[in-house]
């Protein structure tokens, strides 16, 4: 009798709060969101089981070592690379050995939209701090307007360990909200004329140059921000591997396997540190209020930049605005969003390449950005 | 639940100098880093026009327009090049090639075997 005593007591149904179930929900809804509308689904549907996973109530240190919390458990060896930092630089690897940078290349202009477009990590760093967060904590959740999950993860394991899973958890929630954040700033943002704005087709950009870009971008931002370069180092050999040509066996492997496997054990152990326990707190519901603000004026920032270039470009050579809201890093959401909001205004007009450039600049962006928040307050 | 002043509690007195500085200068570098990428990446295909124009002015060559190619006719051009390489066409030969297909029968296949004569006891 005691013995089935003592399973129930282990079970889930006694040691259920409302907390475990709304975390519960909230991942059956992320899975929802990824299925069913197809929002970032290889992060959304890794994440949102894993919030169902790390919050199937148990009875918290009994020596089970099950959560991601426990000493010994599987789930805290595996969350230790996110802790530590480990997995962002592989994530850039992969993303490195993806992407084709010839639209930024062949547009250089388009780097500064990337630039603008980090306005949110340097003011939501400032809100927080009027919202009593320490110098620290503030940075890590400004980073959150870089919409870059990797680099937010890479930015609070260093700074504000702390805080790491409900920082994550608002980035990768808002990089999968894109579609629905930026359209409303970008249409409040920009006239229909605007939003019209045809851009010259981009140049051909030789091989030469393709290569040349991760040795200069490597240099370039590795001596300005040399806190960044655990990040843009990968991403930058990633893209040399892909763009020498004589290393295809190891691109493939960056863009394929470790990207995916990293993807995955990433995910899941970013979901799981949401166990209600630990996650709902009131700071965690202030970091989402601030993470919302950030993308927010991110977005506007980069709309307003290329408002304001156009002042000083000749008609030809004209940006349209709605590929500004791309320089937020969230890689190719916020480019697809751009371009589905020029064709809403014009359907002939086609900026999904054009926006793919500030969207490459932005992931640029903010990792610089994260090396100049750890080398001034680390 | 916590009101909105218990959820948000702005305090800008928090905000020291310092922690201004740092959220400008911090931007300022950001734009100035990617400036410098666009200077940088400006100058190559400059840097690179300039270079030919002299090979062809010492050959005696007619000098090469800045003309930029649009990206539709280097679409076709990469079209044509990789049905070239892949040997596909527009007209086929017309020759169809027929395959035999040779079945071996063996009591475990065979159709025969597996018809059930449902009719028989009524003979």
């Amino acid at each position: 009798m005691e013995g089935i005593a003592r399973f129930f007591e282990f079970s889930g149904f006694a040691n259920a709060t409302p907390g475990h179930f709304l975390m519960i929900l909230v991942g059956l809804v992320f899975i929802y969101l990824a299925i069913r509308f197809e929002y970032e689904p290889l992060l959304l549907v890794p994440i949102g089981f894993g919030m169902v996973l790390g919050n199937i109530p148990f009875l918290e240190h009994a020596g089970l070592q099950l959560g991601v919390y426990e000493d010994g458990s599987v789930m805290k060896y595996l969350y230790m690379g996110v802790l530590k930092g480990v997995f962002p630089p592989l994530i850039f690897l992969g993303i490195g050995a993806m992407t084709d940078f010839s639209p930024l290349i062949s547009n250089p202009k388009l780097f500064l939209l990337g630039a603008a477009a980090q306005l949110g990590i340097f003011l939501t760093y400032i809100g927080a701090i009027t919202l009593g967060f320490n110098n620290l904590e503030s940075a890590s959740i400004g980073i959150i307007g870089g919409a870059d999950g990797p680099t937010a993860i890479f930015l609070s394991s260093r700074l504000a360990p702390r805080l790491i899973g409900a920082i994550t958890i608002a980035a990768y929630t808002y990089m999968a909200l894109v579609p629905l954040i930026q359209p409303p700033v970008m249409r409040l943002l920009t006239t229909k004329k605007e939003r019209r704005i045809r851009m010259r087709p981009p140049r051909s950009v030789r091989k030469r140059e393709k290569v040349l870009f991760p040795v200069i971008g490597v240099l370039v931002t590795g001596f300005i921000a040399p806190g960044s370069l655990p990040l843009l180092g990968m991403l930058f050999l990633g893209n040399l591997l892909r763009e020498s040509m004589v290393t295809k066996r190891l691109a493939d492997t960056a863009r394929n396997a470790v990207i995916d496997t990293v993807t995955i054990i990433l995910g899941v152990t970013i979901g799981a540190s949401t166990q209600a326990t630990t996650f709902l707190t009131r700071e965690s519901l202030q970091i989402f209020i601030l993470g919302a603000g950030a993308f927010v004026i991110s977005t506007a920032g980069g709309v307003l930049f290329a408002k304001l270039l156009n002042l000083f470009l000749s008609d030809e050579n004209r940006i349209n605005p709605l590929i500004g809201a791309a320089g937020v890093s969230a890689v190719p959401n916020s480019a697809k969003v751009a371009h589905q909001e020029g064709l809403r205004a014009d359907p002939s007009n086609h900026l999904i390449m054009h926006a793919m450039a500030p969207n490459l600049a932005g992931v640029i962006g903010s990792a610089v950005a994260a090396g100049i928040m750890m080398g001034s307050l680390l | 639940m916590p009101s909105f002043n218990q959820l948000l509690p702005v305090d800008f007195s928090a905000i020291t100098r310092d922690q201004m500085i740092l959220a400008i200068f911090g931007y300022m570098t950001v734009i100035c880093s990617l400036f410098l990428f666009f200077m940088l990446f400006s100058l190559i295909p400059a840097l690179r026009n300039r270079r030919f124009r002299k090979k062809f002015e010492q050959e005696g060559m007619p000098e090469i327009s800045n003309r930029i190619v649009p990206g539709e006719v280097s679409a076709a051009i990469a079209l044509a090049v990789s049905l070239y390489l892949e040997e596909l066409h527009d007209q086929e030969t017309s020759v169809l090639t027929i395959k035999k297909i040779g079945k071996t029968y063996s009591p475990w296949n065979s159709k025969i075997y597996n018809v059930i004569n449902f009719n028989q006891g009524k003979r």
